[in-house]
């Protein structure tokens, strides 16, 4: 992963807030695969997310100076990339990849059985997030895969505190009913 | 049972508890097998859900070049939205220096009145003070014989009135609209600036 300074990237935004594109195009490259996962674990879709990962710093490089500095801009990103993968998404009505089934017929080899297993429990995973309502689906992205705290996915999401929570909640109860009998497979593989 | 934890252990499980209902979560998750079952499906889930790898994009030179592309040419330069913003916050010490101005007048306008009533100001009364009494269109009515008596009394009072005091009146309430669609305004353009970049159409 791709790290910086405080004060480096303060001075690259300050920088691309004064139309530096080059200062911007490095931005793209520090914070580029945190949002193209923020976006692929919300859509289930490595084209749809790379097209709305694109779509997200368009956004922000149109809006860079509605950016308040003492802010974060890897949150303010997340929040654009939420917002442009659940646009993208609705628009294009694509879902989960299908890659489970090009799987199938190609069996014989030691160890495919297990490989198949875990690529329909990833498909499985995938579907059950996708089949989440869009406020919830984005809380459980941002606690589950990038690890942001309430307080920061409340201020990313610009909801109170009590919704990060029930939403949270929510999603996960919603998760576990829908994937129990992948839940229970886990269980009695790992006892 | 309502003595449970179940609300809190999300919570708890994403480390976000403190002091003393951290406490009590975890006292009673040490007692209740429940609430024990619970916080392991919680991790069970996450373990699932950690399992999904993520996927392989393009390469991260190639995705920035892809974003270059597609960067418009022509934005706003940030100078020219810095100017904007101190002429917007501006906006209202305008109307601020405008209300002054209007009322200071007005003011100075009615103690030159007075002092003219009071014979204060002599010679100068004049030059300082013009005749509001003797009303435009009521002196015309009253050329022409149409009113006269306490019809002719009202009309004038009617003139003073709509001479002196509904133009203070239609000033005040105008900078007042003003103004509040200023606060209007600035109230849209903060939400939006907290929510964020919408899809340009």
């Amino acid at each position: 992963m791709v790290t910086v300074s405080t004060a480096n990237e303060a001075q690259l935004v300050t920088q691309a807030q004064n139309g530096d594109r080059n200062a911007f195009s490095e931005l793209v490259r520090l914070h580029a695969q945190g949002v193209l996962n923020v976006i692929y674990r919300m859509c289930g879709d490595v084209q749809l997310a790379e097209d709305a990962a694109q779509e997200t710093f368009i956004r922000a490089w149109q809006n860079l100076s509605s950016y308040r500095p003492q802010t974060s801009l890897r949150n303010w990103l997340y929040r654009i990339a939420v917002n442009a993968g659940t646009d993208m998404l609705r628009k294009e009505k694509r879902i989960v990849p299908d890659a489970i089934e090009d799987l199938h017929l190609s069996d014989g080899q030691p160890g495919l059985e297990s490989l198949l297993l875990q690529q329909e429990r990833t498909v499985s995973v995938q579907k059950a997030i996708l089949s989440l309502p869009d406020a919830s689906r984005a809380v459980l992205v941002l606690r589950e895969y990038e690890g942001l705290s309430y307080q920061e996915i409340s201020s990313t999401l610009d909801i109170p505190l009590g919704s990060v929570m029930s939403r949270l909640s929510y999603a996960r109860s919603l998760l576990k009913a829908k994937l129990e009998p992948q839940l229970s497979l886990l269980e009695a593989e790992h006892v | 049972m309502s003595n449970h934890v179940s609300e809190w252990l999300n919570a708890y499980y994403d480390g976000e508890l403190k002091g003393a209902r951290l406490h009590q979560v975890e006292e009673h998750l040490a007692a209740c097998e429940a609430c024990q079952a619970e916080f392991e499906s919680l991790q069970g889930l996450s373990a699932l859900l950690q399992e999904a790898p993520t996927a392989q994009f393009i390469s991260n030179e190639r995705f920035v070049s892809q974003v270059n592309l597609r960067l418009p040419q022509r934005r706003v330069s940030a100078t020219r939205q810095k100017l904007f913003e101190v002429g917007w916050w501006m906006a209202p010490v305008g109307l601020l220096m405008i209300w002054i101005f209007i009322s200071t007048t007005i003011f100075i306008s009615d103690m030159v009145s007075a002092a003219n009533k009071f014979g204060l100001l002599d010679d100068a009364a004049p030059l300082l003070v013009s005749d509001s009494s003797a009303g435009m269109w009521t002196s015309t009515l009253r050329q022409f014989g149409l009113l006269e008596g306490e019809g002719l009394q009202w009309a004038e009072r009617i003139e003073i009135y709509t001479r002196n005091v509904l133009p203070q009146f239609v000033w005040q309430v105008s900078i007042a609209m003003l103004y509040l669609t200023w606060i209007a305004i600035s109230w849209v353009r903060q939400r939006r600036q907290g929510q964020v970049p919408l899809l340009e159409s």
